[in-house]
């Protein structure tokens, strides 16, 4: 009767371990070319034309892991759930990705930044050096009030990390731009970035979309193609 | 589905927009407010010592941001219900170009001024991270109240607000102390 129980426990032991260390449940979209784009969704979840936009990019030759947090991990649609992620998962599946063979490159999206870069953060420096990050309006602040300097989160040390920060013009954020630019900089990281010109943040989601922005939404395979090709890793 | 999903954030996030109109002026203790260096659409240099001695409601929006000109028509209505007390109400756009700002105006007649900070400086320098920030400032250019997000500016607890700045012009005396 003991060694059952022990054995059960046991069992459950090894169980809880493999859990713990297991992938998050994400969404692939086979291509039959070189590269792998790794796309981890807002903490609002996955949109419509995000889908769309990572088949069209595998009907090109890239494969896409989708990867929403939000529905992987049951969590609500707020920013601080992105905090909440189990980083140990978000490492493996990044180690997983760079052991698939393709230059890999993850696309994050405002607060779903902060997984990925703790993550990368993790990551042995070697392999951190083969990874590149294309971050989407980054929502990287732990407390940002009006009249006082504003709190980032801990991330970590991101030495070598190459990052590319894409942020709509139309945002609140971008008179800060410099300034997270210059704190992922500080941070050991390798940093450009790209205004997109028109737009507001979650372009291909709002509730009262310009034309502009609804012609964006269907374009967004071709501006990650386009950073693909210039500047992710080849 | 998924469409469905972001809509339902939209949603919760104009909900608490709602909120707080009702919750959300944050009473401060005065301090004296940074500097204003702007333009107007005519191109003159602005300054707060263009409104010293009077309450100013100082406001940071954007032509691209739904709630910034959701509660432009208040504080329009504001200005009207006001006029001859010393409240100025300023609009400071924040890192936009001019051809944006005036292609909104074109859309709403408002009186009061609208001021141009291009390239975000006086956004970066009142620490403005969200559109639309609001701040209340006494007769004494000290800063009263913070507001982050959208508000019925004519109405409720912000206007409660104003006149209980512009009360302590009417009646010197009673002027809260601290600050510079």
């Amino acid at each position: 009767m003991a060694m059952n129980f022990l054995a059960l426990m046991w069992a459950l032991m090894l169980w809880t371990g493999s859990a713990r260390a297991s992938l998050p449940d994400y969404q692939t979209f086979p291509g039959d070319g070189p590269r792998l784009l790794l796309w981890v969704n807002a903490e609002r979840g996955r949109a419509e034309p995000e889908l769309e936009a990572a088949r069209k990019l595998a009907a090109q030759g890239t494969t896409v892991w989708s990867l929403d947090l939000v529905g992987a991990y049951f969590l609500p649609q707020l920013p601080s759930s992105m905090d909440a992620v189990p980083v140990q998962d978000m490492v493996d599946w990044l180690d997983a990705a760079l052991t698939a063979g393709k230059p890999a490159t993850v696309y994050a999206v405002s607060r779903a930044a902060v997984p990925v870069l703790r993550a990368a953060s993790r990551l042995e420096a070697p392999r951190r050096h083969r990874l590149c990050v294309l971050l989407m309006y980054p929502n990287l602040y732990a407390s940002a009030e009006a009249l006082a300097d504003a709190d980032y989160l801990d991330v970590g040390r991101l030495d070598g990390l190459r990052i590319r920060v894409l942020q709509p013009r139309r945002s609140a954020a971008t008179p800060w731009l410099p300034a997270q630019l210059d704190h992922l900089s500080g941070l050991g990281a390798t940093v450009s970035h790209a205004i997109l010109e028109n737009l507001r943040e979650g372009y291909w989601a709002r509730e009262t979309p310009t034309e502009f922005e609804i012609a964006e939404s269907r374009r967004m395979d071709a501006l990650l193609l386009r950073e693909l090709e210039t500047w992710g890793c080849k | 589905m998924q469409v469905r999903t972001w809509r339902g954030w939209w949603a919760a996030t104009l909900l608490a927009c709602a909120q707080v109109q009702a919750a959300g002026l944050e009473t401060r203790a005065p301090v004296p407010a940074p500097a204003l260096q702007a333009v107007d659409l005519q191109g003159t240099p602005r300054t707060l010592d263009d409104y010293r001695g009077r309450v100013v409601l100082l406001n940071f929006w954007a032509a691209w941001c739904p709630p910034c000109r959701r509660e432009m028509p208040s504080m329009e209505r504001l200005r009207q219900k006001m006029q001859g007390r010393p409240l100025e109400i300023v609009a400071v756009d924040s890192a936009e170009p001019i051809e944006d700002v005036k292609a909104f105006l074109a859309t709403m007649t408002l009186g009061f001024p609208i001021l141009l900070d291009p390239e975000g400086v006086n956004t970066r320098r009142w620490k403005v991270y969200a559109l639309p920030t609001t701040f209340l400032l006494d007769g004494e250019g000290r800063i009263r109240y913070v507001l982050k997000g959208g508000a019925e500016w004519d109405e409720g607890e912000a206007l409660q607000a104003i006149e209980g700045l512009l009360s302590e012009i009417d009646k010197p005396a009673s002027r809260v102390s601290g600050g510079t």
